[in-house]
């Protein structure tokens, strides 16, 4: 800590170059972050600067883990946008939910005959669902898939403290790839399954597993099949 | 050819091509989930800014330049700069920066750069480029060394490190401001 420096000692070409730096890096207070934001914006030299900090910093963000995601994000996020529900692969979801809002808006304006009328004739997902039971004794995943959701009941226990189970479908071509992580009693997911697709459930580290595929132990696995 | 397939993405985001945001998001979503659960440390929060910080990547994703980096790197400063944003708009709470999911293990970020799994290093150039990087922040006095590694993962401002560092908030920028300059010079080289 010998070496200190007053402030305005530094050379103006080493400020400039700081000050994007420690944009960088964050470590700037409200304001001066907000004024190191807008010249990044408007002054071409300093962004050029700012761009070249985070190039050298960049090899920091391996050291970030994965986290979950809410699976209803990029709906929200595709409503925000785009102002309507998001369309493939989500489809099936969208349209639940704008189900359940009219019905609840004719539940309040319509008599009760005249909702039961309405709920009865509502058009329904005409193909029948697809299941499949994952059981592993006292620890066990009910999946039921329909018109692009698959839903999940969990019944035993949570995975073990910094674990998760995670949700795996399998192809004909024998890759697995992630639906997502299971936490909950109730999970839903969108997605495009057939019947045939194998689904896998694997302990995997806290939120999911580092790799493409599953890292830890596959628990359990189940076809996709029609139910009845 | 482009060994950057997120890179490739976000130009297709960029000319707004929705199944392309699918992919994008398909592939991005977990890794920056993390960064903001790393540098917010509340999962309610991170839901929102997810939401937000996917918003902009739709929005600038013209602003991604393919010749000034990969495409991972550019989606991360977006998350880390709304993450950062909405830190620094906190009310001043002392330590309420400290509910962040910390490095729990105390390891250093950089030692798992040499890990695979953190699937960053894939070509020889990114290899050596990563050596040169762990290489200098070794010629770094370890202690600064320590305080831009945590002030870049975690979001620390001055005041949390010149709190957590017991000096004044001046002493610790001109410190660490040293600690910057000797890593630019070793990175330039």
């Amino acid at each position: 800590m010998s070496d200190i420096f007053e402030p305005d000692d530094w050379p103006p070409d080493d400020r400039d170059d700081l000050l994007a730096a420690e944009y960088v890096l964050g470590v700037l207070s409200g304001d001066e972050r907000r004024s190191a934001q807008t010249r990044s914006e408007t002054d071409g030299a300093f962004a050029e600067r700012v761009a070249h900090w985070e190039r050298r910093l960049a090899l920091l963000n391996a050291a970030y883990e994965e986290g979950p995601v809410d699976p209803g994000t990029l709906e929200k996020v595709e409503a925000a946008l785009f102002g309507e529900p998001a369309a493939t692969p989500e489809p099936a979801l969208a349209t639940r939910r704008q189900g359940a809002g009219w019905r609840l808006w004719f539940a309040g304006a319509l008599s009760a005959a005249v909702v039961v009328l309405a709920v009865l004739f509502w058009p329904q997902p005409t193909a029948a669902p697809l299941v499949a039971r994952l059981d592993a004794g006292e620890l066990a995943f009910d999946a039921s898939y329909q018109a692009g959701v698959l839903q999940v009941a969990h019944r035993g226990p949570e995975a073990e403290e910094g674990r998760d189970y995670e949700l795996w479908s399998i192809g004909a071509d024998g890759v697995p790839r992630s639906l997502g992580i299971l936490r909950g009693e109730a999970i839903e997911i969108p997605a495009e399954l057939d019947a045939g697709v194998t689904l896998a459930v694997s302990l995997e580290p806290l939120g999911g597993s580092p790799d493409a595929g599953p890292t830890g132990p596959v628990l359990m696995t189940a076809e996709l099949t029609l139910g009845d | 050819m482009s060994d950057d397939p997120i890179g490739v993405l976000l130009q297709a985001v960029a000319a707004q091509n929705r199944q392309a945001f699918h992919d994008l998001y398909a592939r991005t979503a977990p890794k920056l989930s993390g960064v903001l659960y790393r540098i917010l440390g509340n999962r309610t929060e991170v839901d929102d800014a997810m939401q937000e910080v996917f918003i902009r990547v739709w929005q600038r994703s013209a602003q991604f330049r393919p010749d000034r980096g990969m495409g991972m790197s550019w989606l991360i400063a977006v998350a880390r700069n709304h993450a950062l944003d909405r830190l620094r708009a906190r009310p001043a709470r002392a330590g309420m920066y400290q509910e962040t999911a910390r490095d729990e293990d105390g390891q250093d970020p950089l030692d798992r750069i040499a890990d695979r799994k953190a699937g960053v290093l894939e070509s020889l150039v990114a290899r050596g480029e990563a050596q040169r990087v762990v290489a200098c922040f070794d010629a770094m006095d370890a202690e600064r060394a320590a305080a831009v590694k945590g002030a870049y993962m975690d979001g620390l401002s001055y005041k949390e490190l010149a709190e957590r560092h017991g000096i004044p908030l001046n002493t610790m920028r001109t410190w660490l401001r040293r600690g910057l300059l000797s890593l630019r010079e070793c990175m330039d080289q």
